[in-house]
């Protein structure tokens, strides 16, 4: 790495723009390669911005964390999710106690799922973070839990599962942000659910998914919630009212309790 | 009775040997060596509070061939942008678009193995990253994209 810096070079790509004016780029005439993957932004993006805008009261925010047993391992993907986004929203309420108790969560969700070889070092680094009240490691330990977890997924072909992985973890964060703008509403914080792309990534992925993963109960009812979703962001056009917003949050709601109930 | 190796062989040799352990890396060259770098570029930005995403984008891209992506950025956020190569000699270009494909970097550098921009985007929604590199000596280009944001 320190061989880049002998190769220091820098020039300024803004400046040479504003030489030459305006530049306008047309996606849809793209003449090069389009790189389909999609990198879905943590929680704690969002909650950065809301704490911009306002102090909520990420206390109220937090939500139970004691999931039911259950060897359904697509559930279980998803409420490693779930799971995860809540610790952004304890980092957020700086609950010491709450993070302990998701970091446990997590560890016991990876130990289900099989995967708690590779998450244990992480867990434990939560915890360690949480005693001295380290929150930004806490994010950053959270962020590198998650993408464990799905790489390790990954490797064992089990894309699909990786998948409800992100799934869990954004349905969660939006329901965190819907419930926040709800409580003060603003254009500008309701304006942070202009998500279309992230919905159709979701829906495009479920789309791909294999048949039984596809008939599974749960997979099936987040496809129309996000349906439904999606229909209120792209009728947001001239920005989203309160209703909208709201409907948002149950949609979210509704599934995040289908995704927790034992059945 | 045994000889010693003369100045200009020795000298040879360990200049042989810090050639081979400086291009050994270079010729396994991998898209983890461009996190890497893409990582170092980020070291400044952590300094100002910047924090990393783990997940990034990353592959195998022809010399000269663009690439895009989409990206979910949110107004209130100022985010950088960091590509890394893991070839040596790469001419980078990094720009990032809104909706309506004005370009919208504030800052753009590069630096010898990587590449940076910074964006503070003007409204909640969907962004065009498009990107290239460019080298003289390899078709075969493998790369990183990261971003971090405050």
């Amino acid at each position: 790495m320190t061989a880049a810096a002998t190769l220091l070079f820098v020039t300024s790509l803004g400046a040479q723009a504003s030489k030459s004016g305006v530049q306008e780029f047309d996606p849809q005439a793209f003449p090069g390669q389009v790189v389909d993957d999609v990198v879905v932004p943590v929680p704690s993006e969002v909650f950065s911005v809301l704490d911009k805008l306002g102090e909520p009261n990420w206390q109220q925010e937090l939500r139970d964390v004691d999931f039911p047993n259950t060897t359904d391992r697509t559930k279980l993907a998803m409420i490693f999710g779930v799971v995860v986004a809540e610790g952004f929203v304890a980092v957020q309420a700086e609950d010491t106690e709450k993070v302990k108790d998701i970091g446990r969560e997590v560890i016991d969700m990876a130990t289900a799922l099989g995967l708690i070889k590779s998450v244990r070092p992480h867990a434990q680094a939560i915890l360690d973070a949480a005693d001295k009240s380290d929150w930004r490691s806490i994010r950053k330990e959270f962020d590198q839990t998650q993408k464990t977890v799905r790489d390790s997924m990954e490797q064992m072909k089990d894309m699909d599962l990786s998948q409800c992985v992100s799934l869990g973890g954004w349905l969660r964060g939006t329901g965190s942000v819907t419930s926040v703008v709800t409580k003060n509403f603003s254009a500008d914080r309701a304006e942070l659910l202009n998500q279309p792309m992230l919905v159709e990534h979701f829906l495009s992925t479920i789309g791909k998914m294999s048949p039984k993963m596809k008939e599974h109960n749960t997979i099936s009812d987040v496809s129309k919630g996000l349906t439904f979703i999606l229909e209120k962001m792209e009728g947001a056009v001239d920005g989203f009212t309160k209703d909208a917003v709201r409907d948002i949050g149950k949609t979210c709601d509704s599934l995040l309790l289908e995704i927790r109930s034992a059945k | 009775m045994q000889t010693k190796p003369s100045l200009l062989c020795r000298t040879a040799a360990i200049l042989t040997a810090s050639s081979l352990i400086i291009t050994a890396p270079l010729a396994m060259a991998t898209v983890d060596d461009a996190h890497s770098f893409a990582m170092e570029a980020a070291m400044p930005f952590v300094e100002q509070g910047f924090i990393v995403r783990e997940d990034y984008w990353n592959g195998e891209v022809k010399s000269g061939q663009k690439l895009m992506v989409k990206h979910q950025m949110f107004k209130g956020n100022e985010y950088a942008f960091w590509l890394g190569s893991a070839n040596s000699n790469v001419k980078f270009e990094l720009k990032i678009y809104d909706e309506k494909g004005q370009e919208i970097s504030i800052e753009s550098k590069t630096s010898g193995m990587f590449a940076s921009s910074r964006v503070n985007p003007p409204k909640t929604g969907t962004y065009t990253i498009v990107f290239s590199l460019a080298s003289e000596k390899e078709n075969g280009l493998f790369w990183a994209l990261a971003y971090g944001y405050r």
